[in-house]
């Protein structure tokens, strides 16, 4: 049975047109992909990420849970920051990456759609296995998830709320009172923009606060935001969809999230990440743009002079850019910065020149020309 | 928004139309197919001169989440193709059945038009 989002009548009346994800009917878009895109970079968008999950960690022992099954030291994460992280399996692949956020005594961590029973289960599991006192409780269905992103998010956001925003930092996260509806607000998001989430509970409050944000940013030319431009706007950045870069198996160190493991603890996934870490010679995810013609898309070969060297696991059509761009696992003798690879597109070789992601770079609406 | 079916037009099922001109033939998407594919990204046209069979891969369009391969509607030799879509494929959302067009076809088979449908068909189907 597929589910829908808690707001699926007012995308309807918005206007969307809807897709099957993850096992959600959801919005890709309302008006046009290009535009929702280019309205996120340019000033705001206002996205339902509803098909996202919520899962409550609680007990003593909550924070020992977070630093056993993820990459992360949670005593490193102090109340009200919020970390993204990676749940392993012992083998160091990804089951799952995610935020958590550090709320008082208990935390609350966001996993993908349809991911929400696999991590729950997971966690309990350990929990039990490790004689960890703590709980993982799945509450996806009682939170509406909305996201607000773009240089004039803030400014939107900040008509409905006495809290100044100034003051929840990079990745802060607390509870907030917007439009006279309790949230926990984090200042997060899978843009690149500034930008902030709002996790929203009960659902039936959410259809309010949805209106009154897109209300306050009329003046900043806000739109509703689908699926198809969420995914434009974070391949962009570089940033990963676990459906695509963590298919069939990929470890956080081919996937370039080395900078988020934090090594002086210990956690399920360490010894095969430290025995991988020593060979040194795994395939390794590369952000591309192409120099000719052609939509880089999820399968294509990449060779260096007719030779496969690795494939794409995402690619599109970058609405800033007007070129073909991807990411995909490459041999680590072939992605120097700069260097050039072709991409099989349709049995044609496309040129394409290797990038260090972002691939778009930071404030692009405020930096072009 | 999707549902202009032109007059005077030869329809396939698969959402393209036809323009007898004579000897040859001009070839698009119908404002339907624009319609569902949603904003054009990148237009792959065939190289001029190339024989094509009825039922032979055309061309390709896509749209930022999806590939659709054409296939030829009728037996011939390619006369031209609408270079403005290597810089703008967009053109086909805007104007499906002008500006948008995509190839032109020197007919070799004339018997195969026969099979095509007519604006009042093609529009029962959409």
């Amino acid at each position: 049975m597929v589910k829908r989002s808690p707001l699926y009548e007012l995308q309807k009346k918005l206007g969307a047109r809807f897709t099957e994800f993850a096992g959600f009917e959801m919005p890709i878009q309302y008006s046009s992909i290009k535009d929702e895109h280019l309205a996120v970079r340019n000033s705001v968008g206002l996205f339902d990420v509803s098909h996202m999950s919520n899962v409550w960690i609680t007990g003593e022992d909550a924070e020992d849970l977070i630093s056993l099954v993820t990459i992360e030291d949670a005593s490193k994460i102090t109340d009200k920051k919020s970390q993204y992280t990676a749940i392993l399996r012992e083998d160091g692949t990804v089951i799952d990456d995610t935020i958590f956020m550090h709320l008082g005594d208990k935390y609350m961590i966001i996993p993908n759609a349809g991911m929400d029973e696999v991590v729950t289960d997971w966690l309990n599991k350990k929990t039990e296995e490790h004689n960890i006192c703590a709980t993982a409780e799945n509450v996806s269905k009682d939170f509406v998830i909305l996201a607000i992103q773009g240089p004039k998010s803030r400014d939107t956001l900040q008509k409905l709320t006495k809290t100044d925003l100034k003051t929840v930092g990079f990745f802060g996260c607390q509870y907030i009172d917007i439009a006279g509806i309790d949230c926990i607000i984090s200042h997060t998001g899978y843009t690149g923009e500034l930008g902030f989430e709002l996790q929203i509970t009960p659902t039936k409050d959410a259809e309010g606060v949805f209106n009154k944000i897109l209300e306050a940013g009329k003046e900043f030319g806000i739109k509703p935001i689908g699926l198809g431009a969420r995914d434009t706007l974070r391949l962009e950045k570089g940033f990963i969809l676990a459906g695509n870069e963590f298919e069939g198996g990929r470890t956080p160190l081919e996937a370039i999230m080395s900078w988020a493991i934090n090594w002086d603890h210990d956690f399920i996934g360490k010894d095969a990440l430290l025995k991988q870490k020593e060979k040194g010679d795994y395939e390794r995810l590369t952000s591309m743009i192409c120099s000719d013609k052609g939509i880089p898309r999820h399968g294509c070969e990449i060779q260096k002079d007719g030779k496969k060297v690795g494939k794409v696991t995402s690619g599109t059509m970058s609405p800033c850019l007007n070129t073909g761009i991807a990411m995909g696992y490459v041999h680590p003798d072939y992605r120097e910065k700069e260097s050039s690879l072709e991409i099989i597109i349709r049995d044609k070789p496309v040129k394409a020149k290797v990038v260090k992601p972002p691939i778009v770079p930071k404030d692009w609406a405020q930096n072009k020309k | 928004m999707g549902d202009e079916v032109r007059p005077g037009l030869k329809y396939t099922d698969t959402h393209e139309w036809l323009k007898l001109q004579g000897d040859t033939v001009k070839i698009g998407i119908t404002d339907h197919a624009q319609s569902e594919l949603t904003d054009i990204v990148f237009v792959e046209l065939p190289e001029v001169g190339k024989e094509v069979e009825k039922g032979d891969e055309l061309c390709v369009v896509e749209s930022v989440k999806s590939v659709s391969e054409l296939y030829a509607p009728i037996s011939g030799k390619i006369a031209n193709v609408n270079r403005l879509l290597e810089e703008s494929p967009e053109t086909i959302n805007g104007s499906p059945y002008d500006e948008g067009w995509l190839v032109e076809i020197e007919i070799s088979d004339k018997t195969e038009i026969d099979s095509l449908l007519d604006a009042d068909s093609y529009k029962k189907l959409i």
